[in-house]
């Protein structure tokens, strides 16, 4: 029984990770339909970036900001000077962005070298929490937290701000909405780059965890993926949905059957594939 | 006898909003039934769902005795229900006589085969030679499709339709967007099909209608108002009121 | 006017998004026209032949490259560039392939370069088939959004495959892959191939590959597929049942990948499972983009392209490659998006044709 609750609860902050990561690709395809493959890579850079900052300065929410804002800063060029011009273009843009993201990747090789790093918990969120016999690590009960906390405001900003209003209907209708006098193109400009930004707090945020090593990027991309196709794009719960599921699937299999254990995310992948192409909560598109 | 087409009861929904709302006619074998009504009666909505582009949420569609409701597109078009489209579907890239070649060959056996030259088959460029004389395009099977005047390229539209060899053809506003010399030559081709094929025609123009149709039906607001022949439709006062007053303001709309 | 007919030649390709040129007349002088279109294969075929007796081992080893990563792309381009189709986990069948190769000589002592070629067809083609249905569900017919689910899907597929063979350790070594491939055995007695004999099996095989995509390519088949590139709603009115067309082109396609795959295990004599992920998928839409996927012979051109740079930049910027080939990407598409096979096309035809495309 305890490792049922155990499982349940590394599952859930396991998802939560999962969310994180994904959320971003899900504000950026799912809402904006542009396709940025590099998200992986992002992810990864901003594990770095927040590291790097981590290990010179000892402080940890310094290098939470420089994740973000470095990644989102990264996200913006890449908006800016590729994924704009290929508006609609999606094959390319999703071959342009893979290969970004080995550029980034063996830039990070380069610069720190292939050893994987640990990522450092913050003092403040290390040990355990005891509760009867079970203990529980702190830092997975702020990841759920934090999760949760940006679960909302995204939903929130998805349902009742004028901004993701805005989204919505420029997605449906990007001529419409420029002909109202808002400015598609800032508005989607600024989208990526908090996608892009989320991504590298991901990043940082998940270093305690997963670690943080060059070639991360092709896992975590198809975790992504896996995610966005099993939860539904279009709406945010779709992709914690999609998170859970995979997160909870993935860790169950590993401790109770951990001979299959790889197998029981990409059964549910492909059975969701073949049963709601559209996704458990998505945009009817098939 | 039975008729060729019989549909009933036929219709869709798009969220709330009843698309075409218990819908029923039949078609016999060699008539020809125009369909008219205002913007947004639901006229291409019907031909999509007896074509296959949609499925209905209720009712029948049966065709020479086969219910096919549910049945695929290629399959309806395999059993002889082709179709034009009111916004010109063709292949841009490809040259007229190409183009005509793929069209034909779709009913035709050999469309699997992955030996021989295509475009060397004897048998379809000789389709392909008479049905491109027929609607006049044959000195022009060299041109790119996309480089066709907008004419020239409804004309192919409705060659696409011909090139599946069917029974029922069902033309979506075959003469939207001619010039009157132009779309008196598309009344006269329809006309000179003759009895056999079937044809179900959309229409705005109403010089088209009267002069290609035997009998009439009214959509509107997705359900059939009216049905009879041209002289009792145009008699009918319903459709005066409810057609020929917005119909002023979509000939002004285009 | 004499009326022109387009000519079988080998490099008049089909330009995807621009209107053809007018062909050349073959019906005065049909033998001369043909031999005239086919002229430039046959010149490389000769040039090819010739090779090995001019150029040291170590270019030969590099043109081996060439043309398993041409056959290759020229796979992947039956989908992107004739059907339309965007696979992005078309490195999945050529890894797949390559490992089905190793592990029937490794593991179950097959070593029979003919039965290993067969089965490796026979895998690579069944692969297709089991991942196809769920691939084409999330294809949607006639909105241009739709084709990106399937990008994705194919894309998570080669990645899942990855995967897999990492944790089938015994079957295919894990991480670390298979080691040891060696050359083919032809079994024909007194035939023993070498990294230089292993050149002309691949030109050989190449050379009937290509031979077979152009027939498909020009087939009734073939112009199905054109056609539902195209217009695929108009294909679906006309009669095509336009799922077939796809599926079946999914699995052909697989398949010649796959024998890329399997003399790409032969050349190098290792598999890893990174052979099917993201980055050899990445790289073979590079050949194809580069190279130009509207023409038949783009992705050779590309291969060629892609091949060669890697191998300097192996030689003087080892460790970077990765980098060199994002920028390549990122070049190729800003820049070049037609490819390079288009420009060669064009400049072609103003010199042996006279004509302006």
């Amino acid at each position: 029984m305890s490792t049922f609750i155990i499982t349940t609860l590394n599952g859930v902050s396991y998802a939560f990770i999962l969310f994180l990561l994904a959320a971003g690709f899900s504000l950026t395809f799912g809402v904006m339909g542009v396709l940025n493959l590099a998200h992986g890579a992002l992810f990864v850079l901003g594990a770095y970036f927040g590291l790097a900052v981590v290990s010179q300065l000892d402080t940890l929410w310094l290098g939470i900001v420089v994740a973000a804002a470095g990644t989102g800063l990264v996200g913006l060029g890449i908006y800016y000077f590729f994924l704009r011009h290929l508006y609609g273009k999606i094959p390319e843009q999703a071959v342009l962005t893979i290969g970004l993201g080995y550029a980034f990747a063996n830039i990070i090789l380069w610069v720190w070298g292939p050893f994987a790093k640990m990522g450092m918990t913050p003092s403040a969120f290390t040990g355990v929490v005891r509760v009867g016999t079970l203990a529980f690590p702190i830092y997975r009960l702020v990841i759920i937290g934090i999760g949760l906390l940006v679960l909302v405001v995204l939903w929130w900003m998805q349902d009742r701000t004028r901004v993701g209003a805005i989204i919505r209907a420029g997605m449906d209708n990007k001529e419409m909405t420029r002909s109202l006098g808002i400015n598609y193109g800032v508005v989607s400009t600024l989208v990526f780059l908090f996608g892009a930004a989320l991504a590298g707090f991901a990043g940082i945020m998940g270093t305690p965890i997963l670690g943080a090593y060059p070639s991360m990027g092709d896992g975590l991309l198809l975790l992504t993926l896996m995610v966005v196709v099993v939860g539904g794009t279009g709406f945010i719960q779709g992709t914690m949905l999609g998170a859970l599921v995979i997160g909870l699937l993935d860790t169950f299999g590993k401790t109770y059957v951990p001979s299959v254990a790889l197998f029981t995310s990409y059964a549910i992948f492909v059975a969701v594939l073949l049963v709601r192409p559209s996704g458990l909560i998505g945009r009817k598109v098939f | 006898m039975a008729a060729l087409l019989e549909v009933s009861g036929l219709s869709v929904h798009f969220g709330g909003l009843a698309a075409v709302k218990d819908v029923s006619f039949t078609i016999e074998e060699g008539e020809r039934l125009g369909m008219i009504g205002p913007n947004g009666a639901g006229k291409t909505t019907l031909f999509n769902l007896l074509t296959g582009q949609l499925k209905p949420s209720g009712g029948h569609v049966v065709f020479k005795g086969q219910d096919i409701t549910h049945k695929p597109v290629y399959v309806r078009t395999q059993l002889g229900i082709a179709r034009s489209f009111q916004i010109t579907s063709l292949f841009p890239n490809e040259t007229v006589l190409t183009s005509a070649l793929i069209a034909l060959q779709g009913t035709r056996g050999g469309r699997y085969r992955v030996w021989g030259v295509f475009t060397r088959d004897k048998g379809l460029r000789a389709a392909a030679q008479e049905l491109l004389e027929s609607i006049d395009l044959w000195h022009k099977r060299h041109e790119v499709v996309s480089s066709l005047a907008y004419g020239e390229q409804r004309k192919l539209e409705m060659g696409f339709g011909l090139a599946s060899g069917p029974e029922l053809l069902l033309l979506d506003e075959p003469s939207c967007g001619l010039t009157p010399s132009e779309s008196a030559d598309i009344t006269e081709r329809i006309r000179a099909l003759g009895k056999k094929i079937t044809v179900l025609m959309i229409a705005h123009d109403m010089d088209l209608v009267f002069g290609v149709a035997e009998r009439i039906i009214l959509l509107h607001f997705g359900e059939i108002s009216c049905e009879g022949t041209c002289d009792e439709i145009r008699a009918n006062q319903t459709v005066k009121d409810i057609y020929m007053g917005s119909h002023k303001a979509s000939t002004a709309g285009g | 006017m004499a009326t022109p007919m387009r000519p079988a030649g080998f490099l008049v390709g089909r330009l995807t998004r621009k209107a053809v040129a007018a062909p050349v007349p073959a019906e005065r002088g049909g033998a001369t026209a043909l031999l005239k279109a086919w002229l430039p294969a046959i010149v490389i075929l000769a040039l090819l032949l010739a090779l090995p007796g001019i150029v040291p081992s170590y270019i030969q080893s590099l043109v081996t490259k060439m043309m398993i990563f041409a056959l290759f792309g020229v796979s992947m381009n039956i989908l992107w560039g004739y059907g339309g189709i965007p696979t992005f986990g078309h490195a999945a069948y050529f890894g797949f392939g390559g490992y089905v190769c190793g592990i029937l000589i490794i593991q179950a002592g097959i070593s029979n370069f003919w039965v290993n070629l067969l089965l490796v067809i026979v895998f690579t083609a069944l692969l297709g088939a089991g991942l196809g249905i769920p691939a084409f569900r999330v294809y949607g017919v006639g909105a241009s959004d739709n084709p990106i689910y399937f990008l994705l899907v194919t894309l998570a597929f080669g990645e899942l495959l990855v995967r897999v063979a990492i944790s089938a350790r015994a079957l295919t070594g894990g991480s670390t892959g298979l080691a040891g491939i060696p050359y083919p055995d032809l079994g024909i007695p007194g035939i023993t191939i070498n990294s230089h004999s292993f050149y002309f099996l691949v030109l050989g095989i190449l050379t009937v590959c290509l031979i077979l995509v152009y027939r498909l390519v020009n087939s009734h088949y073939g112009y199905a597929l054109r056609g539902i590139h195209d217009n695929e709603r108009r294909m679906q009115a006309l009669g095509y049942n336009t799922w077939l067309y796809k599926y079946t082109s999914y699995i052909i396609a697989g398949a010649f990948g796959g024998v890329a795959g399997c003399l790409f295990a032969y050349f190098g004599g290792v598999m890893v499972p990174g052979n099917m992920g993201m980055a050899m998928t990445d790289i073979v839409f590079l050949i194809v983009i580069l190279g130009s996927a509207s023409v038949y012979f783009g992705p050779v051109i590309g291969a060629v392209a892609v091949v060669g740079i890697e191998y300097l930049a192996s030689v003087y910027v080892p460790d970077r490659w990765p980098l060199i080939m994002g920028t390549i990407i990122v070049i190729a598409i800003m820049v070049i998006p037609k490819g390079v096979g288009v420009l060669l096309l064009d400049l072609w035809r103003r010199v042996f044709r006279g004509s302006a495309a």
